[in-house]
C-alpha cells in the first residue's frame, strides 16, 4: 500500500482533491479516474468536494453587504423618490385645503351681501327703507348684490333655546338709523351679544375683548360716517376694502360651499323674534333691523373663527356665566345658578338684578322689536320708546328689549335689563 | 482501518512522528537558492517558523516523494532542477504550514485557523447540507487535525498525509466530504427498514409478464451489453456512471473533469453510441443476423437481467488494486 492510497482501495483525499483542482499528473489522473468509474463513494467525495468549493467560490465571489460603491446612495435614493413625491403630493395637497378652510372660517371682516329674508318675500323685490336700514352709511352708494335666499335659510327660524350651534360671532357696522352722531361716543364692540354656553369659565378678560379685526372694524363708525370727519383718501380706502370683501363674499357664494356656521344676522334682517344663538363667546351679530320686512342688504359682518371655543366670564357670583346678552352697552349675563347680573360698562362691573321672575332663569336674550310685535311691558322700558337714539344712551334702544326665560319657557321682558315683567 | 488511520499511517510511513526526518533516506541536499526562493514564496516566517525548519520540512517531503522522480532514479540525487520542477509543482506554503501545524506550531496554528475556520465551515454546510450537521463536521475534522488523536502514544495529526499537491482548502473540503460520506454510508445501514430508500432489494415486484423476446436472444443479449460495458475505458464508464448511476448533473461532471460541460454532453452521446454499436457487433458475433441482432436491440429493458452498477462497480480499478495487493 503506497501513501497513495486509503483504505486499502481508494485514493486518498490528496489524491481526490489534486484530481478535482486538475494538478495531477497524467498517469495518477488515469488512475484515479479508473477508480473514480468504479467506486461510487469516491466519485461522491469528490462531487461533495466539488460543490462545497462551488459554494465557497460563490461566497467568496459575492459582493459584501455593506461595501458601497461611489453614488450608490444616489441609487438607492432613487427608489425612494417615489413614495417622498407621493408623500410630499398628498401633503400638499392636506396643507391647500387647510389654507383654504382656514381662510374660509379664519377671524376676518367681510363685507357680507345681504340676503333677502327667509320669509315668503321674494328676494326681487327688497324694500328699500329696510336696505336703508341696515347698509352703513358709506356703503350708500354702492348697489344691493343679488340675494341668495338659502344663505339665510336656517336663520330665519327663531331658537326658542339656545342650540349647541357652533359659535358665530358677527359684527355690523350701526345701520344708519342706529349710527351714532358725529362727536357721539363710539357705541360698544358688541352691540349684540348672545352666548350658550357651555361652561368652562375662563376669566373676564379673555371673554370680552374683541378680535383686532373686529375691533379696527366695529369700533370705527367714523369710517362709514361720511360726515365723521375723515378723510376722502381713508373713505376711498374703506370702501375698496368692502368691495374687495364683497368680491371674495360672491365668489364663496358661487362656489356653493356654505359655510358650515351660519354667518348670519349682521345684515340678514332676521325676522322679528329671530334668535342668533351660539356657544361662542363672545358673539357678535350685527343688528338687526328694527323692522321685520326683509331686504337685501349690504353691510359690513364682521366674525371670526368659529372654532375658537367660548370662554365665559367671570361673573360676582364666582361662577361663569352661562347666558350673555348685550344692547347698546348693557350686557346681562347668567350664571350657572341662574342669578342674572347686569353691566353697564361692557362687564367691568357687575349689578345683580333683584328676581323678578319665578323659576330659574336660564336664558337671556336680545330681542328686536318689529312693527307687528308687541310692545313688550311698555311700562317697564323706563319711558324710552324712541329707536334713534338707543345706542347713544346707556340705555338700550327702545327698539330692543331683553327677555328672560327661566327653566319653565316662561317668558319676561325688560328694555333696562333691571325691571323684568312677565311677558 | 479507518480512513483516517490509513491516511496518518500513510503519511507517518514517510515521516515518523511528524517532526524529524525519515529513517532511512539518503542524504540529499536542497538547493540553497532554491530554498531561499521558496521561503520568500511562502512567507513562512508570518507563523513562526524558522528557516532551518522550513527547510528541513521541504526535503522531508523531497525525500518521502523522491522528489517526483521514478522508483528508478531512486539512487541518484536529483538536481537541482528537478527539485525546482518538484517544488514548484507543490503548494509549498500550504504544505510548510501544514506541516508546522503538525509540528505544534501555535502561531501556525492561530494562522490555519484564521484562514481556513470559516470557509471549511462553509464548506461542510455545503457538503452536509445543514448548518448543524456542518458545524458539527467542521468541528470533529479541527479536533482530528490539533491532534487530539492518540494512538499508541503519539499524537496523530490527519495534516501530515497533506503533501502539498492542490491546495490545503481543497484537501480539507475533501477530507470533509470524505468524514461525511463514510458517516452516511455507516449510519445508512443502521436505518430501519421502513425509511429505506432503497426500496427495490424490499420490495415486492409484481409478478413479471412473460418475456416478448425469446430467451436465447435475451441471453445473448445480455453478454454482448456486459461485454460491450466492460470494454468501455475509464473515462466513459466514469461518464455513465457518474451521469447515469449518481444523477449527476453535466454540469458537475464537467466541472469534476475540469472540461466544458458540452463537452461531457458529447462524449456521453459518442460513449452511448460506441456502446450501441459494440452490442450489435457482438450480437452478430454471436452468430446473430444484423436484423436479427436490431430486433434484439428492441427488447423491453425489463426482461434485462443486467444490473449495470453491478456492472460498473465490479470492474475494480487495477491500479489501486495493484497498489492494494503491493
Amino acid at each position: 500500500m503506497t501513501a497513495t492510497s486509503q483504505h486499502g482501495f481508494h485514493p486518498d483525499a490528496e489524491s481526490l482533491s489534486a484530481f478535482s483542482e486538475q494538478v495531477l499528473g497524467a498517469r495518477e489522473r488515469a488512475e484515479v479516474l479508473a477508480h473514480l468509474a468504479v467506486c461510487g463513494r469516491c466519485r461522491q467525495v469528490v462531487a461533495l468536494a466539488r460543490e462545497a468549493a462551488d459554494a465557497g467560490e460563490v461566497t467568496a465571489a459575492a459582493p459584501p453587504r455593506k461595501t458601497v460603491a461611489p453614488n450608490a446612495w444616489w441609487k438607492q435614493w432613487r427608489l425612494v423618490w417615489v413614495p417622498t413625491a407621493v408623500v410630499a403630493a398628498f401633503a400638499a395637497a392636506s396643507i391647500s385645503v387647510y389654507i383654504e378652510q382656514a381662510d374660509r372660517h379664519g377671524p376676518n371682516i367681510k363685507i357680507a351681501e345681504q340676503n333677502p329674508a327667509p320669509s315668503a318675500t321674494p328676494p326681487s323685490t327688497p324694500s328699500p327703507t329696510e336696505q336703508a336700514k341696515v347698509e352703513p352709511p358709506a356703503a350708500a352708494a354702492p348697489a344691493p348684490p343679488p340675494a341668495h335666499p338659502a344663505k339665510h335659510a336656517h336663520s330665519a327660524a327663531p331658537e326658542p333655546l339656545p342650540a349647541p350651534a357652533p359659535p358665530v360671532v358677527a359684527a355690523q357696522m350701526p345701520s344708519e338709523s342706529e349710527a351714532p352722531e358725529p362727536g357721539a361716543p363710539a357705541p360698544g364692540v358688541m352691540n349684540r351679544v348672545e352666548v350658550m354656553r357651555e361652561a368652562q369659565p375662563p376669566s373676564h378678560a379673555e371673554a370680552m375683548p374683541a378680535p383686532p379685526e373686529l375691533t379696527a372694524s366695529a369700533m370705527r363708525p367714523a369710517d362709514s360716517q361720511p360726515a365723521s370727519g375723515a378723510s376722502e383718501g381713508e373713505q376711498k380706502q374703506a370702501e375698496q376694502q368692502r368691495q374687495a370683501e364683497v368680491d371674495r363674499s360672491h365668489m364663496r357664494n358661487f362656489k356653493g360651499k356654505a359655510a358650515p356656521f351660519a354667518v348670519h344676522g349682521a345684515n340678514a334682517a332676521p325676522p322679528a323674534g329671530a334668535t342668533e344663538t351660539a356657544t361662542a363667546a363672545p358673539q357678535l351679530e350685527t343688528q338687526p333691523a328694527a323692522t321685520a320686512e326683509p331686504a337685501p342688504m349690504l353691510g359690513i359682518k364682521s366674525s371670526w373663527d368659529v372654532t375658537t371655543p367660548a370662554k365665559p366670564m367671570q361673573l360676582p357670583s364666582g361662577l361663569a356665566s352661562v347666558f350673555i346678552a348685550s344692547g347698546g352697552h348693557f350686557l346681562l349675563a347668567i350664571d350657572k345658578t341662574g342669578a342674572l347680573f347686569l353691566s353697564e360698562d361692557r362687564g367691568v362691573t357687575w349689578e345683580r338684578i333683584t328676581t323678578q321672575w319665578t323659576g330659574r332663569a336660564v336664558a337671556v336674550r336680545r330681542r328686536a322689536r318689529d312693527h307687528g310685535a308687541p310692545q313688550a311691558a311698555p311700562s317697564a322700558q323706563n319711558g324710552t320708546t324712541g329707536g334713534s337714539s338707543a345706542d347713544t344712551g346707556p340705555a338700550p334702544s327702545p327698539a330692543i328689549f331683553f327677555e328672560l326665560s327661566n327653566d319653565k319657557n316662561q317668558t319676561w321682558v325688560s328694555t333696562d335689563g333691571r325691571t323684568w315683567t312677565p311677558k | 482501518m479507518a480512513p483516517t488511520e490509513s491516511a496518518a499511517s500513510a503519511a507517518e510511513t514517510a515521516i515518523p512522528n511528524g517532526t524529524g526526518a525519515p529513517d532511512c533516506v539518503p542524504d540529499r541536499s536542497l538547493d540553497r537558492a532554491l530554498a531561499a526562493e521558496l521561503w520568500r514564496g511562502c512567507d513562512a516566517a508570518r507563523w513562526g517558523l524558522t528557516r532551518d525548519e522550513f527547510e528541513q520540512i521541504l526535503v522531508d517531503a523531497g525525500t518521502a516523494q523522491n522528489f517526483g522522480l521514478s522508483e528508478a532514479a531512486n539512487a541518484t540525487p536529483p538536481t537541482r532542477q528537478q527539485q525546482a520542477v518538484f517544488f514548484r509543482s507543490l503548494c509549498v506554503a500550504d504544505f510548510a504550514l501544514a506541516r508546522a501545524c503538525a509540528r505544534g506550531n501555535e502561531r501556525a496554528w492561530e494562522h490555519l485557523v484564521a484562514a481556513y475556520r470559516q470557509p471549511l465551515t462553509r464548506a461542510a454546510i455545503a457538503i452536509t447540507g445543514s448548518e448543524t450537521l456542518g458545524c458539527d463536521l467542521a468541528d470533529q475534522l479541527y479536533a482530528e487535525l490539533y491532534g487530539l488523536n492518540v494512538r499508541e502514544g503519539q499524537r496523530r495529526c490527519p495534516l501530515l498525509s497533506y503533501r502539498g499537491r492542490g491546495s490545503l482548502m481543497g484537501w480539507l473540503r475533501t477530507t470533509l466530504a470524505q468524514r461525511h460520506v463514510d458517516h452516511y454510508r455507516r449510519t445508512r445501514r443502521e436505518e430501519p427498514i421502513g425509511q429505506s430508500n432503497d426500496v427495490d432489494e424490499f420490495d415486492a415486484a409484481a409478478p413479471d409478464p412473460p418475456p416478448q423476446t425469446p430467451a436465447r436472444e435475451l441471453s445473448l443479449l445480455e453478454r454482448a451489453i456486459e461485454q460491450a460495458v466492460s470494454s468501455c475505458n475509464a473515462e466513459e464508464r466514469y461518464l455513465l456512471a457518474a451521469y447515469y448511476l449518481d444523477g449527476q448533473t453535466l454540469l458537475e461532471i464537467a466541472r469534476v473533469l475540469g472540461v466544458h460541460e458540452a463537452t461531457v454532453s458529447r462524449r456521453l452521446h459518442r460513449t452511448a453510441d460506441q456502446i450501441r454499436k459494440q452490442i450489435l457487433k457482438n450480437l452478430q458475433r454471436r452468430g446473430m443476423s444484423r436484423r436479427a441482432a436490431q430486433e434484439a436491440m428492441g427488447a423491453d429493458a425489463r426482461d434485462l437481467e443486467v444490473n449495470l452498477k453491478k456492472l460498473l462497480q465490479n470492474s475494480q480499478s487495477e491500479a489501486f488494486q495493484e497498489q492494494a495487493a503491493s
